[in-house]
């Protein structure tokens, strides 16, 4: 019974990721098709690549909302952490970059960049897989401890 | 004396090679990563042997340029021990290649390798039993963390030519 | 004794019969990652993904080495020192060493220890180290013959099956090594179909490296439009090329993880392997390039090729100097381009056409030894054939950037 529940509330959370990841996904590629960008807050849809950003989110919302029909399934739940993974190839390289880029002194400052430069580069406003990183760890944490559960009950 | 590794693609016949003779053939994990033959020595009981490393092939009827070199090397060194080296996930599969250059009346040691991805995947072989059916050395392997490799190397010496028709009699097929 | 193919099947069965014994074991997650990975479906997201992965990476990672820290040592330390302190300046060996005693970057300079050392550690050491790295990961992960049963369909269209995409995947490397890939395919035809695109249309990594750091922004549309021309070459090759494609069976190996130590060796021998080879070359391409300068000799070809290269393709004739320097590497070819005054356009269409025409030096000696290993009488046909096609597309693919350039009328 308590299962049952922890399954529900799952797929109820995967439900809203794939359908935030969509949407991003989604505004990402209209925006670059009309050339815009956008900086909203703490949020920002611009830099190189948005149009395949923009695709690749598209295509993780769209995983993790197949991935809730018959969640049970080892083959759904893959489905669910290769979304996951796709956001962190993503936000990964946004990090990446971030790290490497803040590093350097640019063209008229010294060998390595002034301790303000340094943090600059890190400031918002960021790209939205950098927000669906962390919600993106839970998906993986809530499959490892179904797998588990799975395990014990089938030796049980 | 020399010895020739032999075997399918991918199964670690360069790792094998790496091991033996502290060489450095590259590993990859795609089938066809060698596609030309390297020669390397070892220390077998005080004497320098050669090994030769060759590309993967499925049987000895090469279907390409690189299954060509391996069969090629094989027929150039009639003297040598053949390590067959085997996926012991896909036993029946290396099991024909190794049959095939029995036929070829060349002495072979099996290395079944890849070992404990079958353990992982409860595949269970008997060993001794394999051994004794097809009258050769089977050792099992992890080339990768070099499990059973030492083992490998003593048995190579045991290595002896076997009549196909004893293993035909021994199997039960007549 | 031989035993017929049937006979040993049945022997194997009853081997097997007798000594394996399977254990319960059901599907595991890695099991079934690695079956919606080679889905279409599902594997092409994916592939999207690692490849945008990839990019970011590399462009992340040589901005770093060459934006960050060399172009400022070369530019603002080592060529200024050298300026000042080499003797002989306007003579034979300060022109050869040092190059033009008035140039302000090392593009510019174009001599064997300012643009030489400059393209060799400064720009393409960082950009094929960051494209082993990814090489490597993609080879010992197993992720590499997935992309090829993703990839199969499309490279059937023209003769060739999935596979195919290892030499493509290697020759982002190097071409020399991709050549040599090549024999894992059937028969000759795709053999000789696989070698000849791979070194007309793939650039490597240390061409690629190149052109990031002197068109960032174009690099995108020329990479598009190679690969439509290795596929519309491809296509039509396998339409005049006697010969069978026939089909294989892939057999895909299970996800590993690449191990450190691995990694660090592959990288060791490839990053040694560069070093040793390819700045040599880099260097004896710089000494070439300004002897025959020093002599008159690219004037003097500048001026009888102009027709061709101001008409045909609509690129300045001082591209000559670049073209022969292609010969031996590509990577400085394609450096030496940027002190050459031009459009973008030019540019764009001069990078291109050092891309297509003739393969480097290193990628050349592979190709005919590969020709002369398929028996003795195909190597002329094998390099006659690889030099026909060569010709055909640079005019071709050539002259229709021009074309193109025309229509947008920015030519
Ligand atoms: N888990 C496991 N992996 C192994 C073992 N032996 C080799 N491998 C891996 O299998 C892959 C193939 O190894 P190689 O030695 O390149 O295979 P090969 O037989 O030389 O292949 P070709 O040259 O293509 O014919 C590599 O990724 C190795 O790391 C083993 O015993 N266990
Ligand atoms: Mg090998």
């Amino acid at each position: 019974m308590r299962n049952k529940i922890a399954y529900d509330i799952g797929r109820v959370y995967l439900a809203i990721l794939g359908i935030v990841a969509f949407s991003f996904g989604a505004a990402e590629i209209m925006l670059s098709i009309t050339g815009k960008e956008l900086e909203w807050g703490i949020l920002e849809m611009s830099g190189d690549f948005l149009a395949w950003r923009g695709l690749i989110l598209l295509f993780t919302g769209l995983f993790y909302m197949v991935s809730i029909k018959n969640f049970t399934d080892i083959h759904q739940q893959a489905k669910a952490v290769m979304a996951s993974v796709m956001i962190w190839i993503i936000a990964g390289m946004q990090i990446f970059g971030m790290i490497m880029g803040s590093i350097p002194g640019g063209e008229e400052g010294g060998w390595f960049s002034s301790g303000e430069n340094f943090l600059a580069a890190y400031s918002a406003p960021y790209i939205p897989s950098l927000f669906l990183l962390p919600f993106s760890l839970v998906v993986i944490y809530y499959i490892y401890r179904l797998r588990r559960s799975e395990e014990r009950e089938r030796e049980a | 004396m020399k010895i020739l590794l032999m075997g399918h693609p991918n199964v670690g016949k360069s790792v094998v090679f790496n091991r033996l003779t502290g060489a450095n053939v590259t590993e990859s994990n795609y089938p066809g990563t060698t596609v030309d033959y390297s020669k390397g020595y070892m220390r077998l009981e005080g004497e320098d042997v050669e090994v030769i490393d060759v590309p993967g092939t499925f049987s000895l009827e090469p279907k390409d340029k690189a299954e060509e070199v391996a069969v090629k090397m094989l027929e150039k060194n009639k003297k040598s021990a053949i390590i067959c080296v085997i996926d012991s996930v896909k036993l029946e599969r290396g099991l024909y290649l190794a049959l095939e250059i029995i036929e070829e009346g060349y002495p072979v040691v099996i290395a079944l390798n890849m070992w404990d991805i079958a353990q992982d995947k409860k595949i269970r072989i008997d060993i001794d039993k394999l051994s004794s059916i097809l009258g050769v050395p089977v050792v099992p392997t992890t080339a990768i963390s070099g499990e059973g490799i030492k083992e490998l190397v003593s048995t190579i010496r045991k290595a002896a030519p076997v009549e196909i028709g004893r293993i035909l009699k021994r199997s039960g097929v007549v | 004794m031989e035993l017929t193919v049937d006979e040993r099947w049945d022997l194997i069965d009853k081997i097997s019969k007798q000594t394996i014994t399977f254990g319960r074991y059901s599907h595991t997650l890695k099991d079934a990652i690695a079956e919606i990975t080679v889905k279409p479906l599902t594997g092409i997201p994916i592939a999207i993904a690692v490849m945008y992965g990839f990019w970011s990476f590399f462009g992340a990672f040589a901005g770093f080495f060459t934006d960050g820290f060399f172009v400022k040592i070369f530019d603002e330390h080592w060529l200024p020192w050298l300026q000042k302190v080499f003797p002989g300046e306007g003579g034979f060996l300060y022109y050869i060493l040092v190059g033009d005693p008035t140039a302000d970057n090392c593009f510019e300079a174009f001599g064997m220890l300012t643009s030489g050392l400059f393209v060799a550690i400064g720009v393409v050491l960082p950009a094929i180290i960051a494209f082993y790295l990814f090489l490597i990961i993609m080879e010992d992960s197993g992720y590499l013959p997935r992309l090829a049963v993703l990839i199969d369909t499309i490279l059937h269209k023209i003769g060739l099956h999935g596979f195919a995409i290892v030499p493509i995947v290697l020759s982002l490397g190097c071409n020399v090594p991709a050549v040599t890939a090549t024999r894992t395919l059937e028969t000759k035809k795709q053999r000789f179909m696989m070698a000849t695109l791979l070194a007309i249309f793939i650039p490597c990594g240390a061409q690629l490296g190149m052109m990031i750091e002197i068109i960032p922004g174009y690099v995108g549309f020329v990479m598009l439009y190679l690969l439509i021309g290795f596929f519309v070459t491809g296509f039509v090759l396998n339409k005049i090329i006697p010969g069978r494609s026939p089909e294989i069976l892939m057999d895909v190996p299970p996800y590993r993880m690449p191990t450190v130590r691995n990694i660090g060796r592959k990288m060791w021998m490839r990053v040694k392997g560069f070093l040793f080879v390819a700045i040599p070359f880099v260097m004896l391409g710089v000494l070439l390039v300004n002897v025959l300068y020093w002599w008159g000799v690219i004037d003097w070809l500048a001026d009888i090729l102009e027709p061709v290269l101001s008409a045909w393709f609509g690129v300045p004739k001082e591209t000559v100097g670049p073209l022969l320097a292609a010969f031996l590497r590509k990577d400085l070819a394609i450096a030496q381009l940027s002190a050459i005054e031009m459009t973008t356009y030019q540019l764009i269409t001069s990078v291109v056409l050092i891309n297509l025409y003739f393969p480097c030096v290193a990628t050349f000696a592979m190709i005919l030894k590969e020709g002369k290993e398929g028996g003795c009488k195909s190597a002329p046909i094998f390099l006659l054939g690889s030099l026909a096609t060569l010709v055909a597309t640079v005019f071709l693919f050539g002259g229709l950037l021009h074309l193109i350039w025309i229509i947008l009328g920015v030519a």
